[in-house]
């Protein structure tokens, strides 16, 4: 591989662009810190969402064994508090969420047959922003009263400053402002991207369904994380400033925080189930070797369910004492989503339908998905219903049903992706029976952890209850639950150690080891620098497959690079890695606004302003410094092999 | 080995499925699917309860027969078109791109299940807000208030308060006024009726209603900070006769109206001990528990405490042992209680605006004698 | 980006799958998302209005003169800010120069109105962050438009001095433009908050 700087990006190289010039080195810490291309930004949040997985699975075992005997007193009552909290936090936020994104960032360029995304930088400061958010949410832990204890939906006013005084509840405040940040510049990247990126006759209908979802999902997240962003801002300021959004005490309404946060929490539950029911649909018709059954049904009912989602959001809220139209009205229309859900599940059955199945390591997960998606959605369809709500409230049922939607869907169909794209990602094989004694493990460790949980549900298990008693007959449910918890958390912990022994010791892999349809699996395993070394011209929805059993006009154009300019690639830079520092700062002095603490037996206080100055400015410095640089590049040019693949299919053609 | 260790596995792994799935549908002491446990909401007592079991069992039958079709559709597909030994490996099937007949027809048909669960539900919503009318002619009325961590009753009726049980007669519509004190709290008796929020700043309404007299298991169901866990209460219905018995009863005074709180009740064995506990308790607990029944203070009205079949919101039973665990280590039973530590400032949480047990470092003999007093107060 | 010399920078731009510069959709995306953030604070603001339609004197601490005029004058920056789009993709830098800094200058008078009728609130009013709810709702949300607005002052005020730069070319227009979407978007959430907490206030019912 060749690569020489063009004219105008040399020139930009020699301006002084202040404090450092220009990061060039592309390996080492040099390189993974100012990186901005998007396949290892997708990894990094991978292995970061991964590693925060395995904090959240940590914590739900602690959770499990202090439930495992009734009246068990493992852990204290504040402490499994702290732990129900941070779980969900971690899972939804630092983990399913990441996780998806993980593969957007990788996946959906490559699909579309983009060189990068459409705003790399962007994209690097969307990673930066999600590690530190997750740190400073997990920093909470490092200080006198823990973590928040306040439940992930941190419902008002118990996160006043009268009932949870710890600076645990500020740290997830403004961890969360971190995570909407990341969230939200990853969500406008990917739009422009996938809008505007295409490769020449990937219409938006021909477009891949895994890109189709991260399109969906991204819309969700832009529309979706202000109603938090706000809710979270009028909490800060009940906490530092004592304005009364939530305080009761000055006429503030608790119901209010409800509203808010669900017209962010339902269409985050759509943020964190499209991007899995993508993933499945590409998989699918891989195994089975068949198109897609209704893709256009698919595509439409993903949209449906992503719109629907913002319209559903009080069926959370049937036990607050809304009007009787309000709950008909939110039920009716929570019980609608099913519709849209159980086409793309006739639809995979369709796809199905006479293949051939291979029922490989990401095959199994798929179907898998499928069956306890179906599952969550059953007992989703319950509690659609206020009547049946009323008793299922928070309680094990309800936990049972979520569990069942996001590890049976959401996580199912991420380990799912992963054993998928990870010959791609990394040009080695995933062990197939290792795989499998894996998906065993996790499938049957998951069924026995929560099936339990929808009959403790509905004998009367409050969720979020640190004790039980006896005399309540719950006992031998929760033994079990615990048990597959176990089970669970061997499972996933077996597959991330075979992912890492994989990573350097699996089986070398073809370029497409599974017989893949969409684009990302004609470039190389793993992709090269630029992903592709021609444009390729598209023809057809599944082009890979069309390539290789399709009719000849179907058949992909392979366009070479202006051999004088070559390819074009965006430049590295330091300034994303700043900025977000910037903001994590100024983040962290709004937490220690007014953070008292007992000091060699005197009290004394912070005074956050001065870090939340420092911060600021960092960051108003970085974005200035940020856009003198400019986006920069330099020129690659395929070498000998890829420019005979092109010369090879434009001579068939 | 390693072609064989996977069969194995996978067998293993569905029969410890097998194994422990059915068998966490039974309860320790043997009964099915602990159906009648002291909170099951599948054994209702009360006709909300009833009608939402019966939503409940028609939407499980409902997608039990979804499961069975398309999970039935699902297994076949898997079984008839798995790839077998021997297949043609480059054997591509059929490429079918879908069928707008098929499509339609299953969003029409899932929709028609729909409507099956829609209209019964729109019944049940109704059901619970409203109290029908032949049961609002001898309805009663209960105020409850949500406290950190346990409940209030007042009597409106009657102008009385009660805490942390809730007595109403069998077979008369209770209607219930729901406050909350500080955080939100949600009141649930599975066995009477599916939950309501108790909101600060708002008042929900809810009725119930027991079918036959009873004893029932309730528990605060909204995540309330640190003893949520610990949350609980009961409700006992009475027949009409016990029920005018208890309202008699509660209107009645406990103490002696001089000021120094000792009990109305004259059969009393050691009359100096309970004397000594009413000491300590004008001492310790007066300014949190009031004993008239009239007045409500910042803790559990204690004025029949005597008659009360729980203590500790609930938590435990009212036996002399358990009291006396409950008052000499309180934190131990209920982490973060107010009683032992003291009542937080509203304004700076960090400084006790009403000192605790913490501080009163009460002795046994002490506390024996604050037993023996407060079981005088029937 | 490679500079072809013989096509216009500004049509290289567009040659995207949908037409539109990544740039200008990317901000189209990011005022969606904003009007979301604004729709959730009026919102609130109104939510609490009506709940507690008595809780301050609205009409006696409002200036609806001076906030009128403040509003006029944002009205105005953003026909200027509307010139000095146009002047840019003339590549007219002298004249975009002088829209820009009208922009701006008209800019910091409406942020002036707001920091003189903040202080007047709290000092004269006793109107403040925490002496009712109308208090809360009302800073914040007016306070948010004020950051963007002073953000959307930064903004454009480092246009007009990277202009003086020679660094300045022909396809920054699209930046310019860019930055004029932000501040037109700024400006209409202010005749919404201008109309919904302002003007309301005056109708008899």
């Amino acid at each position: 591989m060749s690569s020489h700087h063009s004219p105008d990006s040399a020139a930009a190289h020699s301006e002084p662009t202040g404090l450092w010039h220009r990061p060039l080195k592309k390996t080492g810490w040099v390189g993974f810190l100012t990186t901005v291309d998007h396949k290892k930004i997708g990894i990094a949040y991978a292995l970061g969402a991964l590693f925060f997985l395995l904090v959240g699975g940590v914590e739900a075992l602690i959770i499990r064994l202090q439930l495992m005997v009734p009246e068990n007193e493992l852990i204290s009552a504040r402490l499994y508090n702290q732990l129900f909290t941070m779980h969900g936090t971690t899972m939804i936020f630092l983990a399913v969420m990441p996780l998806s994104a993980a593969f957007f960032n990788y996946i959906m360029p490559l699909q579309i047959g983009a060189r990068d995304v459409a705003f790399p930088r962007m994209n690097a400061l969307g990673l930066w922003c999600f590690l530190l958010g997750g740190i400073l949410i997990n920093m909470s832990w490092f200080f006198d009263q823990g973590a928040p204890a306040i439940g992930w939906f941190a419902y008002a006013p118990l996160t006043d400053r009268q009932f949870s005084p710890d600076i645990g509840t500020d740290f997830w405040i403004m961890g969360l402002q971190i995570l909407g940040i990341a969230s939200l510049v990853g969500a406008f990247n990917f739009i422009t991207t996938i809008l505007n990126m295409r490769a020449p006759g990937l219409s938006m209908m021909r477009l891949p369904v895994f890109t189709w979802m991260t399109l969906i999902t991204s819309f969700l997240i832009i529309l979706a994380f202000p109603a938090i962003t706000i809710a979270l801002v009028e909490l800060m300021f009940d906490r530092h400033f004592g304005t009364y959004f939530f305080n009761v005490d000055g006429g503030g309404k608790p119901i209010l925080w409800q509203h808010l946060f669900w017209i962010f929490g339902h269409p985050e539950v759509y943020i964190l189930i499209l991007p899995a029911m993508g993933i499945i649909s590409e998989v699918i018709p891989v195994f089975s070797r068949k198109t897609l059954f209704g893709y256009p049904l698919i595509i439409f009912s993903g949209a449906v369910i992503g719109f629907l989602g913002f319209a559903v959001w009080s069926h959370h809220m049937f036990t607050t004492g809304l009007g009787i139209v309000a709950t008909t009205a939110f039920a009716f229309l929570t019980m609608l989503i099913a519709i849209p859900t159980g086409v793309k599940i006739f639809n995979w059955i369709g796809t199905m339908w006479g293949g051939r199945l291979r029922f490989t390591t990401p095959m199994l997960y798929a179907v898998g998905f499928i069956w306890m998606f179906m599952m969550g959605g059953f007992t989703g369809i319950m509690h659609s219903s206020p009547p049946v709500d009323a008793q299922q409230q928070d309680t094990y049922f309800v936990v049972a049903h979520f569990h069942y939607v996001l590890i049976g869907g959401s996580i199912f169909a991420l380990l799912c992706g992963i054993h998928y794209w990870f010959p791609k990602v990394s040009g080695r094989i995933m062990d197939e029976t290792w795989g499998k004694i894996n998906f065993y493990t996790v499938f049957v460790g998951f069924n026995i952890a929560f099936f339990p949980m929808h009959i403790l549900g509905m004998t009367g298990m409050p969720r979020r209850t640190h004790t039980y008693k006896e005399e309540m007959g719950w006992a031998e449910p929760n033994f079990w639950a615990t048990i597959g918890a176990l089970m669970l958390g061997f499972g996933i912990l077996s597959c991330i150690i075979q992912m890492i022994y994989s990573y350097y010791k699996g089986a070398k892999s073809p370029n497409d080891p599974w017989g893949g349809r969409t684009l990302e699996w004609a470039t190389a395993s793993p992709p090269k620098e630029y992903n592709f070394a021609y444009t390729p011209v598209i023809h057809a929805r599944d082009q890979v497959w069309e390539d290789r059993h399709g009719t000849p006009e179907k058949r992909m154009d392979k366009i070479a690079p202006d051999p004088e300019h070559g390819i074009h690639m965006p430049d590295q830079s330091w300034w994303p890695l700043i900025t977000s520092f910037g903001i994590f700062f100024a983040c962290l002095g709004i937490v220690f606004f007014r953070y008292e603490f007992t000091f060699f037996g005197s009290l004394s206080y912070t005074n956050g302003i001065g870090l939340l100055v420092v911060g600021l400015v960092v960051t108003l410095v970085g974005i200035v410094k940020w856009a003198l640089e400019g986006p920069g590049g330099y020129h690659l040019y395929p070498d000998a092999e890829d420019m005979e693949e092109i010369r090879q299919s434009q001579s068939k053609n | 080995m390693s072609k064989r260790i996977l069969p194995i596995w996978a067998g293993l792994m569905f029969l410890v499925m097998l194994i422990s799935i059915p068998q966490c549908t039974f309860s320790g002491d043997g009964r099915w699917f602990n159906i009648e446990g002291q909170q099951s909401a599948l054994d209702p007592k009360g006709p909300i309860a009833q009608n939402q079991a019966d939503i409940f069992y028609l939407i499980l039958w409902v997608t039990l027969f979804l499961f069975i079709t398309v999970g039935g559709a699902l297994a076949l597909a898997m079984w008839r078109f798995r790839e077998r030994k021997g297949d043609d490996p480059n054997y591509i099937p059929p490429q079918s791109h879908g069928h707008p007949l098929i499509e339609v027809g299953l969003v029409v048909a899932s929709a028609a299940l729909l409507v099956v669960i829609a209209i019964p539900t729109f019944g049940g919503i109704i059901l619970k807000k409203q109290v029908p009318v032949h049961l609002e002619a001898d309805a009663i009325e209960v105020n409850v208030t949500g406290y950190q961590w346990w409940w209030g009753f007042e009597y409106t009726e009657h102008g009385f308060y009660t805490a942390n049980e809730i007595v109403f007669p069998a077979g008369r519509a209770v209607k219930l006024n729901l406050h909350a004190n500080d955080v939100i709290h949600s009141f649930w008796l599975p066995k009477l009726a599916g939950k309501v929020d108790l909101i600060p700043g708002q008042v929900n309404t809810m009725w119930i209603k027991a079918d036959e007299p009873g004893y029932f298991w309730g528990q605060c169901a909204e995540f309330c900070g640190d003893s949520h866990a610990y949350m609980l209460f009961r409700a006992i219905a009475l027949p009409e006769d016990e029920w005018n018995e208890w309202l008699e009863r509660q209107q009645r005074e406990t103490i002696v109206g001089n000021g120094d709180y000792a009990p109305v009740k004259e059969d009393i064995e050691d009359r100096e001990l309970v004397l000594k506990g009413a000491e300590l308790y004008a001492q310790h607990c007066a300014r949190c528990h009031s004993v008239d029944s009239r007045l409500q203070t910042m803790g559990p009205n204690l004025a029949h405490f005597g008659s009360r079949t729980s203590i500790a919101s609930g938590w435990m039973e009212n036996e002399p042992e358990e009291l006396h665990r409950w008052l000499k280590e309180p934190h131990k039973v209920k982490p973060g209680n107010f009683m032992w530590y003291g009542f937080p400032d509203p304004s700076d949480p960090s400084r006790v605006q009403m000192e605790g047990l913490k501080d009163a470092d009460l002795s046994d003999s002490e506390v024996d004698a604050l037993v023996a007093y407060l079981y005088t107060l029937q | 980006m490679s500079s072809h010399t013989d096509n216009d920078p500004l049509e290289e731009l567009k040659k995207t799958s949908t037409g539109v510069e990544n740039k200008k959709l990317a901000m189209w995306a990011f005022l969606a998302s904003d009007c979301m953030f604004f729709g959730t604070l009026i919102s609130t603001h109104l939510i609490y209005r009506k709940v507690y339609p008595d809780v301050e004197d609205v009409i006696d601490i409002f200036d609806i003169e001076l906030t009128g005029f403040s509003t006029f004058i944002l009205l105005m920056s953003s026909f200027l800010m509307a010139l000095s789009v146009s002047a840019a993709h003339k590549n007219n830098l002298p004249s975009m120069r002088w829209c820009l800094g009208g922009t701006i200058f008209f800019g910091l008078i409406f942020l002036g109105c707001q920091v003189y009728e903040f202080q007047h609130f709290v000092f004269d009013k006793d109107l403040t962050l925490s002496s009712s709810i109308f208090g809360s709702t009302f800073f914040v949300l007016t306070g948010t438009h004020g950051v963007h607005v002073a953000l959307g002052i930064f903004w454009l005020g480092s246009w007009l001095i990277y202009s003086f730069t020679d660094r300045y070319k022909r396809e920054n227009a699209l930046d310019v433009e860019v930055a004029g979407l932000y501040w037109h978007f700024v400006d209409v959430v202010w005749i919404i908050i201008f109309t919904v907490v302002y003007l309301v206030e005056y109708i008899e019912f």
